[in-house]
């Protein structure tokens, strides 16, 4: 396939789920909607999670501390202001903290940059957890102007969408093809002339502005927020971990991995929630040692390589136990002292 | 103040600081030499601490037969975790930034792991057992008995292994893999063999430290975390690499931490210890003590 072709099938997979999605609430129960509702933003989170730090591997953990700015600023702003604009103002202070932030720590690489990024996410979540209680006075807040269950769910989807679409877009213009490039390697990027300073700080941006809209739309379900709900910094390792285990690199990865989290999520978290998180830290190891292109990268010869690298274990340890190898070994120096 | 509350004031300090100070040495070890960044040190240390509780109050042993248990148990585990995962990992991955980052997902996979596996067996509430609580006089300030003990036996450990390192055969080929890893192996230090014991000897300090936790501290599921966040702080204070640099970085920041939280707010420490990480990785990201 060409690269248009290409476009074309990607931009109808996602008219055509774009579309399912959007008639689910008319016939679903009210169980599958709201299952819907957290994989549509966990694809909205991965998805643009992924733009930026698939392609440039800056492993970010932030998206919990603008997904909090967002839901606080929207939470906040909704008395006020109509639903669109407090969902605009959420994106728009996620992107302005996400410029500061990437202003200080984006000349940073790898291990620095993730562990700085955590950093800054636990100490955004303390300051206005001691800001509420010492200025403010509260804990937590209790959302009274809540907009109808529809309207969450078709903003969420909106977002969801959008971000894919981003996603599809982003990777044909000169802009994605920088961020490939500073993925692949930055100083050569630089060389090549390309602005990698202003390149990466859009890049984290448009990220944190996804972030800050989802965490916006999403706060006003709780009806009900605190820093250490809408801070969980669980949310942005769930969103790095859907994003690796689907495939960072790949359109569909993320979108992929969002439903099978959530789904499985859903069934096993009420029953059983530490098997949950038992079976999500499984699967990531596994899916790091054994899948690093992630579920987007399986094709049919993936369980046949898996098959031969067994065998072919099967094949050393026999070799090896059998008595097989020392007895080679002895003929070999017998022979070389002969 | 009087020099009495001075003195309990910064002797508090330099308690908690020895225990940071031990967690951080096996934290650094890994990632000074393996490029590990164990993002899952602290649930290890809660394993230690668990371990040690239920031998207290099932078994009735005394706590400080632990410490050397719960150091060979640990250091058992990570030879299988090294042998498990990181093994296979160092060999399929193309170059050293992207184990890096590999590394340290496995590393959130294993916290996932460890800290569900131990909240589902032993259930999530707060656990504790009384041990040593007779307070000692010192000139005019008083500490709790146990926790002087935590504080000697963890400095102990930790100058036991910078010892260790200084001065034995084994730990000239670690800081010769630290300064670089094909020079070293090119003059015929054994990698294979230092890395998994290497791991081990860091998750075992670990549980170490995890098993003196728990003589002066309620434990739960939920206490690793935190400590690993503190054992990052301490060694970007020390320096990526520095033993020493992470038992003066623990000691120093216990005491920052004791100081603070006494002139100003018990709910400003979080943001107080990640205020001084954060300055810290931006203005000398090479650690407080380099050259």
């Amino acid at each position: 396939m060409n690269e248009r072709q290409l476009f074309v099938r990607d931009a109808l997979v996602l008219f055509g789920l774009a579309g399912w999605a959007l008639a689910l609430p008319a016939y679903a129960s009210e169980f599958v909607v709201s299952l819907a509702l957290t994989c549509l933003m966990y694809v909205a989170l991965s998805s643009s999670w992924a733009l930026f730090c698939g392609t440039t591997r800056y492993l970010s953990l932030a998206t919990s501390a603008f997904f909090g700015i967002g839901a606080y600023a929207g939470a906040l702003a909704l008395e006020r202001l109509p639903w669109l604009a407090a969902i605009a103002l959420g994106a728009g202070l996620a992107t302005v903290v996400a410029v500061v932030m990437g202003a200080a720590v984006l000349h940073l690489r790898g291990t620095y940059f993730a562990v700085l990024t955590f950093g800054m996410t636990e100490l955004i979540r303390h300051a206005i957890t001691y800001f509420e209680k010492s200025v403010t006075g509260t804990v937590g807040r209790v959302l009274m102007v809540v907009p109808e269950r529809d309207t969450i769910y078709l903003t969420v989807l909106a977002l969801a969408v959008l971000a894919v679409a981003t996603s599809i877009v982003v990777r044909r213009t000169r802009f994605g093809l920088a961020l490939q490039g500073i993925g692949a390697d930055e100083q050569r990027a630089q060389t090549l002339g390309v602005n990698t300073r202003l390149i990466k700080t859009a890049g984290f941006a448009l990220t944190a502005a996804f972030a800050g809209a989802v965490g916006a739309a999403m706060s006003v379900r709780w009806t009900y927020i605190d820093p250490p709900t809408v801070f969980n910094p669980f949310i942005g390792f769930q969103t790095v971990l859907i994003a690796l285990i689907g495939g960072a690199l790949t359109l569909w990865g993320p979108l992929i991995a969002a439903i099978v989290f959530s789904v499985l999520a859903e069934t096993l978290r009420l029953q059983a929630p530490q098997v949950y998180l038992m079976a999500l830290g499984l699967l990531l190891i596994l899916s790091v040692l054994y899948l690093p292109g992630g579920l987007a990268s399986i094709r049919a010869d993936t369980a046949k390589g898996w098959w031969r690298d067994i065998r072919a274990l099967y094949e050393e340890k026999r070799y090896e136990w059998s008595g097989e190898k020392a007895r080679d070994k002895r003929r070999e120096r017998e022979r070389r002292l002969a | 103040m009087s020099a009495g509350a001075w003195l309990e004031l910064i002797a508090s300090g330099l308690i908690t600081g020895g225990i940071y100070a031990l967690v951080a040495l096996g934290l650094n070890l890994q990632y000074g030499l393996m490029r590990i960044l164990n993002i899952a040190h602290g649930e290890f240390l809660m394993v230690g601490a668990y371990l040690t509780w239920m031998a207290q109050t099932s078994f009735g042993l005394h706590p400080l037969a632990m410490v050397p248990v719960s150091f060979a148990l640990l250091m058992a585990l990570g030879l299988v975790v090294h042998r498990l995962c990181f093994k296979r990992l160092a060999a399929t991955s193309p170059d050293l930034d992207v184990f890096e980052a590999r590394g340290l997902m496995v590393a959130f996979g294993l916290m996932f792991l460890v800290q569900n596996a131990v909240s589902w067996i032993w259930g999530g509430d707060l656990r504790g057992y009384d041990f040593a609580t007779a307070p000692v006089h010192i000139g005019n300030a008083q500490f709790a008995g146990n926790k002087l003990i935590v504080f000697a036996l963890a400095l102990l450990f930790a100058l036991a292994l910078i010892v260790l390192l200084r001065q034995t055969l084994y730990g000239k080929g670690v800081r010769a893999l630290m300064q670089s890893p094909v020079g070293a192996q090119l003059v015929g230090i054994d990698t294979e063999r230092l890395h998994p014991l290497m791991f081990g000897l860091g998750l075992g300090l670990s549980g170490v430290a995890g098993c003196l936790l728990s003589m002066a501290y309620t434990i739960s599921p939920a206490m690793g975390e935190p400590y690993t966040v503190t054992a990052l702080i301490v060694i970007t204070l020390g320096g990526f690499g520095s033993m020493s640099g992470a038992l003066a970085g623990g000691l120093l920041l216990g005491v920052i931490e004791a100081l603070g939280m006494h002139f100003s707010n018990p709910s400003l420490k979080a943001l107080l210890s990640y205020s001084v990480f954060i300055a810290v990785l931006l203005l000398r990201p090479k650690g407080l003590f380099a050259k």
